[in-house]
């Protein structure tokens, strides 16, 4: 049993994938990059620049916070094997990160690995180093559309709520899990991210899901902070799926056995 | 055989909401049979839906400002084969014997060299098509400019670029990146973007020609007038090809009106798309499909 802890809590560090990929960049100019944000404080309205989560254990998405799951949830729970947690079985996985599915919203904001903001006139543009992932957040005070084909990232709109930006995004499909758990989301997931900049060199970000098909009732999660790397570029890090089942079989996966 | 011939370029496969584009493309696909997607198109160009009118900018001819969503004017077609422009396989020099080697052992799914059932596109895999083939697909493009660096977003396959606009030279021994590292410049009404670091995956266009790590990228961007702009493809690559291959320009038209729409890479989805349309016979999976692995 504890061997079992020990293991799962190995397993848990290295599923995050180490981010030795890549950030430490070489270019000596690499700053100047990073040197509008140089100046803001908490009130500037500037989230630019290259974010990396403080903790490796995702609780931007906290499980513990979870309300309890509507059946629908519970089904589409019960169908996913995850890689980690309680509920890893060996030979069985089907995250769809083993496949190269996109993890999208709100699962790549808790990712062990950074993502870079940048504010252009009317918008804003998110980089997620983990698979090359970027999104848009409208912020040019247009609505959520009405009626949106769903779609990995949805249709995210933003706004100043004082000091803090809150994002809110709608119009996602059902296939991407919301963790590594297999907690899933529904075409009527409503995702709202509160940023807040609480010194220069920290973001706080709050992940609310108020998703009335798989939930019943709003998921609240703790806020997780980010610190600002003046100095790391974004790198390349894309899902490539034969490595991914290479990394998978070898690392990620519960005994390292490959699926029968 | 016959009818897959007339939809087999792997570059056509969109969502049904992207554009009526394959209409200009594929003038002989019957207007029946994209019925759906002209009622589908037409709701999502409607007024209000998407409503995002990017402020026209006033543009002059030097005002080095490429900002905006392009969409590439059609290719021709010959003898039922799209031509893609802006890489022509005409124009190519002739291959090291490195580079012939990695051409023999590519197999595409367009062109004269397909073998029905042993596909081997990297795109079947949904690995990046990277630069400078998603340069030249018949998808849309935006460019947003910031000061000191520039940003590419390529509809298909939801690929994302950096080029470095600040001064900064060419990193001197990158390591290699599917798309590289790219620093641009003007050079008057011209940007150059440079890029080195390349790795060897990915083939350079539909036809398996293939790109080596000592691949060096120039591309060449002028707006000729304010809905119009031209991009130039030169490739400098000593380990694949004997000379440096210069392709004829390619045209871009300004699409103010556009959003660039969501197009992942979903293997399955590709799997099933090229089982049943893009494959010159409808043939068989390649053994690398990951639902066979998965039952392995």
């Amino acid at each position: 049993m504890k061997l079992t802890r020990v293991f799962l809590a190995l397993i848990a560090m290295l599923v995050v994938r180490p981010h030795a990929f890549a950030q430490n960049n070489k270019m000596p100019d690499a700053n100047k990059s990073a040197s509008a944000v140089g100046t803001s404080g908490s009130h500037s309205h500037d989230l630019s620049g290259i974010w990396m989560p403080y903790s490796i254990h995702m609780d931007g998405i906290d499980e513990k916070a979870r309300p309890p799951l509507t059946p629908w949830g519970k089904a589409r729970f019960d169908a996913a094997a995850p890689l980690v947690g309680p509920r890893a079985v060996a030979g069985k996985e089907n995250n769809p990160a083993l496949y190269c599915e996109p993890e999208a919203v709100p699962k790549s904001l808790v990712l062990p690995n950074p993502l870079e903001i940048i504010q252009a006139s009317g918008r804003m543009f998110m980089f997620f180093e983990q698979y090359h992932l970027w999104r848009t957040i409208w912020a040019d005070g247009r609505p959520l559309p009405k009626d949106p084909d769903p779609t990995y990232l949805g249709y995210a709109v933003g706004k100043w709520d004082g000091d803090t930006f809150v994002v809110d995004t709608i119009g996602m499909n059902d296939k991407p899990w919301v963790d590594s758990y297999g907690n899933p989301r529904s075409e009527q997931m409503h995702l709202t991210e509160r940023y807040r900049r609480l010194d220069h060199d920290t973001l706080e970000m709050q992940i609310i899901m108020d998703d009335p098909k798989a939930y019943t009732r709003p998921w609240v999660s703790p806020p997780q902070k980010f610190k600002l790397e003046p100095s790391w570029e974004i790198a390349e890090f894309f899902c490539i799926v034969d490595e991914e089942n290479n990394y998978g079989d070898a690392v990620r996966k519960p005994a390292g056995v490959a699926p029968k | 055989m016959k009818e897959a011939k007339e939809i087999k370029d792997e570059n056509i496969r969109r969502p049904a909401r992207r554009c009526h584009f394959s209409v200009l493309l594929f003038p002989e696909i019957s207007l029946f049979r994209l019925l759906p997607f002209l009622l589908v198109s037409l709701l999502y160009f409607s007024p209000n839906l998407h409503s995002q009118t990017a402020p026209a900018v006033a543009v002059s001819r030097a005002s080095h400002d490429l900002g905006g969503v392009w969409m590439p004017f059609p290719d021709k077609r010959e003898n039922g084969e799209p031509v893609i422009s802006g890489i022509e396989e005409k124009t190519r020099p002739p291959l090291t014997p490195w580079g012939q080697a990695r051409f023999d052992a590519a197999i595409p799914f367009l062109g004269p060299r397909i073998q029905p059932g042993k596909e081997n596109n990297p795109s079947l895999r949904c690995e990046p098509e990277a630069v400078p083939k998603s340069l030249i697909l018949p998808n849309p493009f935006e460019i947003v400019q910031i000061p000191g660096r520039i940003f590419m977003f390529f509809e298909e396959f939801h690929l994302w670029r950096t080029i470095w606009t600040d001064g900064r030279p060419l990193p001197k021994s990158p390591d290699p990146t599917y798309l590289g590292y790219s620093v641009g410049r003007w050079e008057g009404d011209t940007l150059v973007v440079e890029t080195v670091g390349f790795n060897d995956k990915p083939w350079v266009d539909a036809y398996g020609n293939p790109r080596s790590e000592q691949m060096h990228l120039t591309e060449r961007y002028r707006r000729i007038d304010h809905d119009t702009m031209e991009l130039r493809i030169i490739m400098d690559d000593p380990k694949a090809y004997t000379k440096t291959w210069v392709s004829s320009p390619r045209r871009f038209k300004f699409e103010p009106g556009w959003e660039i729409g969501e197009y992942f890479c979903i293997v399955d989805e590709e799997q099933d798309y090229a089982g049943r349309i893009r494959k010159p016979a409808g043939g068989d999976m390649p053994a690398t499909a990951p639902e066979q692995d998965r039952k392995k």
